[in-house]
């Protein structure tokens, strides 16, 4: 009775409500719904995939850019550049008349030229700038690639003209300056905030020359961005974008479903059939340049001891994982590289699962039956690894079988990332994504030496043999010289295994019909500079 | 009367003051330094420790420091969220007024829809009406919140597209903050669309308000029941009949005010209940409110945070439930005497 | 078998076998024990009878739908979650898990509650005007916001979100049994009793305590109720128990991740709880009633 009564009380509140999915808000706009807070409004001051999504490409621009359907480089801030015949000295000519964003706490005197380029690399090349320490002076990505010892000089030849000297040559050094991390920031702004004392402000109130400028922010909730009408490359997007932070998959589905959202993060898995099923939504499918994998941590007893690492690599079967987290939307690993990297070695053997095996090497290794370790399972989806807590326990059940005991460790995910950083874990299931499509940007960061301090190495695993190869190898721009460099590596990874390569996933973008120009960029972050939402 | 106010406020007082006292202990208790627990600075140097030490006078004893503590806490001083880094003091505010806006429209609804149903069941005790009433009433009380409101959400907006399962407002609105309370908000602000955004906003509000009402409007009918069933065997309703009065007659001027009146108080608790249910209800429907906000402390173990949270929270519940009480009583003296028959 | 009876004497049912019958003839009431005890049952006997573990994993049968839909397999009644464990002996083991922890927990707080109360029902002055003020502003504090706020002290897990949920329910049994206690020492049978020179432990152990059993019992099934509800609400939460542990709460808040692709595996636990509860609400709805009207009488 008095649920009936409910019932018709709701069915007339609702009887003045619109048919299903139709968005007929008179406000214009995209809302994005992303799965985490970014951690700073800078990317170079960050790793992590979120914070490059949010801001890399609504922000900022590079002197250089990916053509996300070629993956060959093309001319953004920099309208065209060239490269000495040693390989030594790279010089940009810079693109005239770029704007930077004017917002309520910043209006530019002057358009972009030389000295915002010089500004944005030595903050993070240049131990002695001013702006170097400011927020914590940490630029994990430059450090994972060592970038520091890379770069000689960088100059300034004129007004817009930027020479940068190399102390040796790189061939992957075009390709890192194109990666979301190497944005361009504004060198007018920062000397203001510097004169008014408050230069940490440059990473949360951003100013950037992209098609978004900043306009509020709220960690866990929201940030929003206003069109940047004086974009240089002209703006046709929509009006407001809008990150509705969710961490949450399958709720980010739902909102997709009801049309709170207009285009979604990391749609996971098993969620696939059910976009591809309705007709109001869209999906879009891409190779993806990334690896998820199970690290070991090589600093902690006993994983110190390649034969363990290599029992518990063959003690799970990962057809079985692919199966069940992946749901046949990515292709089994068998080294870091994925497939469509040009270095992708057709020709390496994968060790399969064998328990039998695994038991003998255990117990070689002295490990009594009932040791206990621990997986770390990272608590936020990622298309290299939808879910890590159910791979964990896959993998717990596997590792039952062979007489060790698991514990799973999750927290939330910006602590998880700092304990990860202090090495307590023995294991972690985590994953890549590549920033450009160089080999480099898998083989380095992810495993040399000096990726240990910049935090990238989860493995903590440093070989001096290995980092002698991957050297090498971008010292020559001759692509079969670097790959049989390449495989060299992989040799070395499969014998010590310090970390068990998983799956390279696809990349997904799921959309509601009516959104156009969205492009699924296989070599970094979102863009939304060319979206746009038609009205229905 | 005198006394009992006064009785009714001492207890306040001290009730809060007991509050305080536990969230200041609870900085000691929880792991990590008592100081980051109490500032939410984290890594402190060794020169912002020795600032902070000052401010709040960790070394000069326990009472000073609590007496300091103290201060800082009636000035809104509660220190910053170790997640966010942002003033925890703000954030309430900004965030307590979306979970009692929930809660008020849930509890209005609770009334409209449970009073005439539960005072037909009294009326009808023991027909068939009274049983209807009775048993969908003790249904509507077994929900688990979380999953009726699962439920809602899974038919009205996932199967049926009706209506939106996330927030208060569409984010395409950007609604100026200044009393908190959504509605309102619109109405004071100078927005183009404010109709569609005021139809956004209720539409928002629907599934939430209705997962929560109807755990409360169960609760009420069965009190308002009992507490008609009871008047209505009294001896003076009896009275009132052989004086001659009509049904009405004694209904609105004898049954009713005895029978709604005793109960005011009980109903009013209902409002806490409400708030309490309103943070799982947050959660699902990710309604930024205060619940939302306490429960990610927890997951995030932000000690700050979760010590302003649980202060705040505990702190209008028990500040609530004593007014009502004071203010029944100030209303409707009889009910002292009835309290000292009881005891 | 009553016995034949010579004299007309008219037969005195027991004051416990009076409210029996009197809970007997209410129909309702009666399916709920039923309901409950096929709960009680499961619980104990469960376990041993699904042919799935909890944990155990089948990976060639994800997301299995429910045997009753086409898609559906015998093998698994009521379908599987995304890691291929059965939902049936989920759901079953979760029954033994959130029924049997809130059994305990009632058991506990009812034990300390009315402890106490006795304690306060007998204490005069002072310490009897602090004790009854500070359970007033306990009592008006929900138990699930004490349950979260002890929760968010003692960090998540089962057993602290036990001890929460423990601590959130002995206030109201100490309210209970303090007024009854009160009630009763003024009762006549009680000062005759303590004219013989009874003492007040005594009193209490033998005259009053077997007055006040079927009100605790009353009593108790409303807490169980509310702790069914909290345990599982922390579960869902996830600050109670801890996925992978099949509690209906926990089961819950995992299914949500393929809440769209199988909505049963959120219906399904949700219903096990909302039918536990409902259960309990109804006996315990059945005995209060039988109990007035037998005091009534």
């Amino acid at each position: 009775m008095r649920r009936r009564v409910l019932v018709v009380l709701a069915l007339s509140i609702l009887s003045g409500c619109q048919k299903p999915g139709q968005n007929s808000l008179p406000m214009e706009g995209l809302v994005y719904c992303s799965e985490g807070s970014p951690i700073t409004f800078n990317p170079q001051l960050d790793i992590s995939g979120t914070t490059a999504d949010a801001t890399s490409h609504q922000l900022y621009n590079r002197l250089i850019d990916f053509d996300p359907e070629t993956g060959k480089l093309v001319p953004s801030l920099a309208s065209s550049w060239s490269v000495s015949r040693d390989g030594l000295t790279y010089a940009f000519q810079l693109r005239k008349h770029v704007n930077f964003h004017q917002t309520a706490y910043f209006t530019p005197t002057r358009s972009f030229n030389a000295k915002d380029v010089l500004f944005s690399i030595n903050r993070w090349f240049d131990p002695n700038h001013p702006y170097h320490q400011v927020s914590g002076g940490r630029y994990p990505y430059f450090e994972s690639l060592g970038l520091q010892q890379i770069i000689k000089e960088v100059s300034l030849i004129n007004g817009f003209r930027v020479e940068i000297k190399l102390n040796y040559p790189d061939s992957s050094f075009l390709a890192t300056l194109a990666t979301d991390f190497a944005v361009i920031l504004s060198e007018e702004y920062a000397s203001q905030l510097m004169t008014e004392n408050r230069p940490e402000l440059i990473d949360s109130l951003p100013i950037g020359t992209g098609p978004f400028k900043f306009h509020r922010y709220r960690k866990d909730a929201y940030i929003r961005y206003s069109r940047h009408d004086g974009y240089w490359e002209g703006n046709q997007s929509v009006e407001q974008l809008i990150y509705d932070i969710t961490s949450r998959s399958s709720l980010r589905l739902a909102k997709l479903i009801t049309g709170e959202c207009d285009v979604i993060a990391y749609p996971a898995q098993t969620e696939l059939q059910v976009i591809e099923e309705r007709s109001d939504l869209y999906l879009e499918e891409r190779p993806g340049l990334n690896v998820g994998f199970w690290a070991f941590n090589t600093a902690r007893a006993p994983f110190d001891d390649a034969r363990v690492r290599r029992a518990l690599a063959l003690a799970v079967d990962r057809k079985t994982l692919l199966d069940a987290i992946y749901f046949d939307t990515a292709v089994a690993a068998k080294s870091l590289l994925p497939p469509s990297s040009w270095a992708y070695d057709d020709t390496l053997e994968q060790s399969s699962y064998n328990p039998v095996q695994a038991k003998k090497l255990l117990q070689e290794a002295g490990i009594e039956p009932g040791f206990t370790m621990t997986i770390w399972a990272m608590p936020v989806e990622r298309a290299y690894n939808p879910n890590a807590t159910k791979m964990a326990e896959l993998i717990k059940h596997y590792l039952a079988d062979v007489g060790i005991q698991v514990q799973i460790v999750s927290h939330e995910w910006s602590t998880f990332r700092r304990l990860l950083l202090k090495g307590q874990h023995d294991s972690v299931l985590i994953g890549w994504s590549a920033d450009n499509g160089d080999p480099d940007n898998f083989y380095r960061p992810l495993l040399s030496c000096s990726a240990i301090a910049s935090g990238s190495n989860r493995a903590n695993w440093c070989s001096a043999e290995y980092d002698k190869l991957i050297n090498l190898a971008v010292r020559t721009a001759d692509e079969s010289i670097r790959m049989s460099y390449y495989q060299q590596a992989n040799q070395i990874l499969m014998d010590q295994v310090p970390l068990l390569p998983i799956a390279h996933a696809y990349r997904f973008q799921a959309y509601r019909k009516g959104v156009s120009g969205l492009q699924i960029n296989p070599f970094g972050g979102i863009s939304f500079a060319n979206v746009s939402k038609d009205r229905d | 009367m005198l006394i009992a106010i006064a009785r009714r406020l001492n207890l306040l007082i001290i009730t809060l003051f007991i509050l305080c006292l536990a969230s200041y202990v609870l900085a000691f208790l929880f792991p990590g330094d008592a100081l980051t627990n109490l500032s939410g600075i984290p890594a402190l140097s060794a020169d912002q420790s020795h600032q902070l030490q000052l401010m709040y006078a960790l070394n000069e004893g326990w009472f000073s420091g609590f007496w300091t503590y103290l201060k800082l806490t009636l000035n809104g001083d509660w220190g910053v969220s170790l997640n966010s880094q942002t003033p925890i003091f703000e954030d309430i505010l900004k965030l307590l007024p979306a979970s009692l806006e929930l809660s008020l429209y849930a509890m209005v609804i609770s009334l409209v829809v449970g009073l005439p149903l539960g005072v037909l069941a009294g009326l009808k005790h023991r027909s068939y009406t009274d049983m209807s009433i009775l048993s969908v009433s003790l249904t509507g009380f077994s929900f688990p919140v979380f999953w009726l409101s699962l439920l809602l959400i899974l038919i009205f907006s996932l199967q049926l597209g009706y209506l939106p399962m996330s927030g208060r407002i569409s984010l395409l609105f950007d609604i100026p903050h200044s009393t908190g309370f959504i509605l309102v908000d619109i109405l004071r602000s100078e927005m183009p669309v404010k109709d569609a955004a005021l139809f956004d906003a209720l539409r928002h509000l629907v599934l939430p308000t209705l997962s929560l009402s109807i755990v409360t409007t169960a609760l009420v009918i069965r009190l308002i029941r009992r507490s008609v069933v009871t008047v209505y065997a009294s001896d003076f309703i009896k009275a009132a009949y052989t004086k001659g009065l009509s049904h009405s007659q004694v209904f609105w001027r004898h049954g009713m005010k005895n029978a709604l009146l005793p109960i005011m108080p009980q109903l009013a608790m209902q409002f806490t209940v409400l708030l309490t249910n309103a943070m799982i209800v947050e959660v699902i429907f990710s309604w930024p409110g205060i619940g939302e906000w306490l429960i990610q402390a927890i997951y995030q173990r932000d000690f700050p945070a979760i010590r302003g949270g649980m202060l705040a929270v505990s702190a209008v519940v028990v500040t609530f439930t004593i007014s009502v009480e004071l203010l029944v009583r100030i209303l409707y003296p009889l009910n002292k005497r009835q309290f000292y028959a009881q005891t | 078998m009553p016995r034949p009876s010579f004299y007309q004497e008219e037969y005195y049912p027991s004051p416990m076998r009076h409210t029996w019958t009197d809970f007997q003839r209410n129909h309702i009431a009666l399916a709920g024990l039923w309901c409950l005890l096929f709960f009680i049952v499961a619980a104990f006997l469960g376990p041993f009878l699904v042919p799935y573990g909890p944990l155990q994993q089948n990976t060639d049968m994800l997301l299995l739908a429910p045997a009753w839909n086409v898609n559906g397999d015998i093998s698994h009644l009521f379908g599987t979650d995304s890691l291929g464990r059965d939902i049936l002996s989920r759901i079953i083991h979760g029954c033994r898990i959130t029924l049997g922890t809130s059994v305990i927990l009632v058991l506990i707080a009812m034990l300390v509650g009315c402890s106490i109360g006795a304690y306060a029902g007998i204490s005069r002055g002072l310490r009897a005007s602090v004790i009854n003020h500070l359970l007033d502003a306990i009592m008006a504090i929900p138990t699930l916001l004490i349950a979260i706020i002890i929760v968010a002290i003692l960090g998540t897990g089962l057993l602290n979100s036990m001890w929460a949920i423990t601590l959130a329910l002995i206030p109201q049994f100490i309210h209970q049994t303090r007024d009854l206690v009160r009630r009763e020492f003024q009762k006549e049978y009680i000062v005759a009793a303590r004219l013989d020179g009874a003492s007040n432990h005594r009193l209490l152990v033998k005259d009053i305590l077997p007055n006040m059993v079927e009100v605790l019992v009353v009593q108790a099934t409303m807490a169980l109720s509310v702790a069914i509800l909290d345990i599982s609400a922390l579960g869902f939460l996830n600050l109670g128990a801890q996925s992978p542990s099949p509690e209906l709460g926990t089961m819950l808040s995992e299914a949500l991740d393929t809440a769209y692709a199988a909505p049963w595996s959120v219906a399904l636990p949700g219903a096990a709880i909302f039918l536990m509860v409902l259960s309990i609400n109804l006996v315990g709805d059945g005995l209060r009633t039988a109990l007035k009207n037998r005091l009534l009488q």
